[in-house]
């Protein structure tokens, strides 16, 4: 299951995962999102709680990045072995902002 | 006329019961039973032609003075009269039996409370070997039926007949064969028999049952496992009865005396017979008299199984190691091996307390054949410690919600293999890509099963997860792979799931046979 904790400061809005991006949790996501990204001037996913990552969860940070377009910067940070592999072979690491 | 038997009143009806003599009939009635109060009165009906109205009146009458009435012997006229007036739902009917005769009738099925005989071209009759059997053949009736609405696709018996001093019930069962049938005559026929064999019983299987409405096989095989205490060595009895406690409740079906006698194909259909024995429990108990029937039964003295099914023992053997593969989903020796033996537990332990309840040991060749299981019961119970095992294959309705359940299915097997964490990962990343495409794609907007198989060996370990669904053809690796070197405001949203797949994977095939996609991922360690 899909831990999201959001903490806004500044207009920098931090989305720390917990547990599993998946089919069955990235629709929460996308909602919580939906919801907050009005006049966020910079977003970041910290995933260092993150165990893993199917494509529906990538989906929404495609989503999410598209979004920012033109309103300001995305970062995604600390993601573990797991998901960075998923990055990389979907060609994420070059799309995402991965620190 | 008046006989006592046991306690009711017997009064013989005879002729035609009208308004002319009604009034005469209910008079002698009366007479009869001066004195006895409200005693059960039985009226035979045997040479009883005809009952008009005012004859029903006297029944009416009679039922208010002694509740307990039943009408035997029953011709068909008037049983006619008596369901059309709603007589038969008022008190007890039976019908006269029609006689049929057996002799030199061929013997198409047997199970543990009759024998089938084929009567004529369309139909067949079972014969109880109980003689008091009225009440087996009311209990078939319902379980059929019951079977039937759940979607068993089975025969209802639809008469009740006197065969000699025994009862039988008659089924309709046009042009049929059954599996024993076409092993014996067709060897080459082996593989599609196994086939249709595990088919039925997965759909037995995958049935649910209404509470309280069959028997919990774990009853029974805890009955056997308490009887079975003073006959173990040491501390094995008591095992065997906490293996079977430890069995959890299931609410599935199980056929109870699932061999090839009692599976017949009639024109293209393949239809379960004798439907007494069905209860809910775990697949073990099944697989049990399944062992005792195809090897059990024949393990000491290979000749038995020829006369009960009509082909030899090594067809038996080979039929059931087959069957069991393709229900477990896995060629995996070992696998089989474990499995079969946890249902030898139970089959050993119900075919010595058989034997052992008809005297076997009092009878010389009967406890050769206790020792020899016993032997080999003690020998399993001292390996094993549990009766538990899981099927390498799920089938479940292809719908999102079911992911978690086909995530977790796949994730024990691996675990039980010892399987690298990393490598769990993906696979599970893998399985839930291809799975939710089936759920979104192959049957929509329409919905139907999905097949999920794991296979796991060993050194280096190899995992391969095969699934199948009958949806729309669909290849998904024939799709051109996502253009991953564009930026994200190029990137279509979608079109990920199966290149993961593909990229993380060691090899990913597609084949469409038999009018299912079966798409099959491999991973080695």
């Amino acid at each position: 299951m899909l831990n999201i904790k959001k903490n806004t400061e500044n207009g920098k809005t931090v989305f720390t995962l917990e547990g599993r991006l998946d089919t069955v949790t990235a629709p929460e996501l996308e909602q919580t999102l939906k919801e907050s990204l009005d006049g966020v001037g910079e977003l970041v996913f910290d995933l260092k709680d993150l165990e893993y990552i199917s494509s529906a969860g990538l989906r929404v940070l495609l989503t999410a990045q598209k979004a920012m377009a033109g309103k300001g910067d995305m970062k995604v940070k600390n993601p573990n072995e797991i998901v960075s592999e998923v990055f990389e072979v979907t060609g994420f690491t070059e799309i995402l902002n991965i620190q | 006329m008046e006989e006592t038997k046991e306690g009711a009143v017997v009064i013989k009806l005879s002729g035609r019961i009208d308004s002319g003599n009604a009034p005469a009939a209910e008079e002698n009635i009366r007479r009869t039973l001066e004195g006895k109060g409200t005693c059960p009165v039985v009226l035979d009906a045997e040479e009883l032609a005809y009952i008009s109205s005012a004859g029903l009146r006297v029944l009416l009458h009679l039922k208010k003075t002694n509740p307990e009435l039943s009408i035997v012997n029953v011709s068909s006229d008037v049983y006619e009269i008596l369901e059309m007036t709603g007589f038969t739902e008022m008190m007890t009917v039976e019908k006269a039996y029609r006689v049929v005769s057996v002799e030199g009738c061929e013997e198409i099925g047997r199970g543990a409370n009759g024998t089938i005989y084929r009567i004529d071209q369309d139909n067949v009759v079972k014969v109880y070997n109980n003689a008091d059997a009225l009440q087996d053949i009311r209990h078939e009736r319902e379980v059929a039926r019951l079977a039937l609405i759940l979607g068993i696709p089975t025969a209802i018996s639809y008469d009740v007949v006197r065969v000699g001093n025994s009862y039988g019930s008659v089924f309709e069962l046009l042009n049929a064969s059954s599996f024993s049938k076409i092993l014996a005559t067709k060897p080459e026929k082996m593989d599609w028999c196994v086939r249709e064999y595990v088919k039925m019983l997965k759909k037995i299987h995958g049935t649910v049952v209404p509470a309280g409405k069959l028997p919990d096989m774990k009853e029974t095989v805890l009955s056997w496992a308490r009887f079975m205490q003073p006959y173990l060595p040491g501390d094995l009895g008591k095992k065997l009865l906490s293996m079977v406690e430890a069995v959890p409740h299931d609410d599935h079906m199980i056929h109870g005396d699932y061999h090839t006698k009692n599976l017949e194909l009639q024109n293209d259909e393949v239809l379960l017979i004798d439907m007494d024995t069905l209860a809910v429990g775990h697949p073990v108990f099944e697989l049990a008299s399944m062992y005792n029937s195809f090897v059990g039964y024949s393990e000491l003295d290979h000749e038995v199984i020829k006369a009960f099914q009509g082909f030899d023992f090594e067809t038996g053997k080979t039929f059931w190691r087959k069957s069991l593969a393709a229900y477990l989903g896995t060629g995996n020796e070992k696998k089989l091996s474990e499995v079969e033996d946890k249902a030898r537990i139970v089959g050993y332990t119900r075919m010595i307390r058989r034997s052992i309840r008809r005297g076997g040991l009092e009878d010389e060749r009967a406890k050769r054949s206790i020792d020899f299981w016993k032997e080999k019961l003690i020998g399993l119970l001292e390996k094993y410690d549990t009766l538990l095992f899981t099927r390498n294959e799920l089938e479940i309705e292809a719908i999102p919600e079911n992911l978690p359940s086909v995530e977790s299915f796949v994730e024990k097997h691996l675990e039980e293999n010892d399987c690298p964490p990393k490598a769990q990962m993906q696979i599970g990343l893998a399985v839930e890509e291809i799975f939710i495409n089936i759920a979104s794609y192959a049957y929509a907007p329409e919905k139907g099963n999905a097949t999920v198989r794991v296979e796991v060996s060993g050194d280096p370990i190899t995992v391969i997860i095969t699934f199948i669904d009958n949806g729309i053809p669909y290849d998904p690796l024939a799709k051109e792979d996502p253009d991953v070197t564009l930026s994200a405001e190029e990137r279509e949203i979608g079109g990920l799931g199966i290149f993961i797949t593909k990229k993380t994977m060691d090899d990913v095939s597609y084949e469409y046979r038999d009018g299912q996609n079966i798409l099959r991922i491999k991973k080695q360690m």
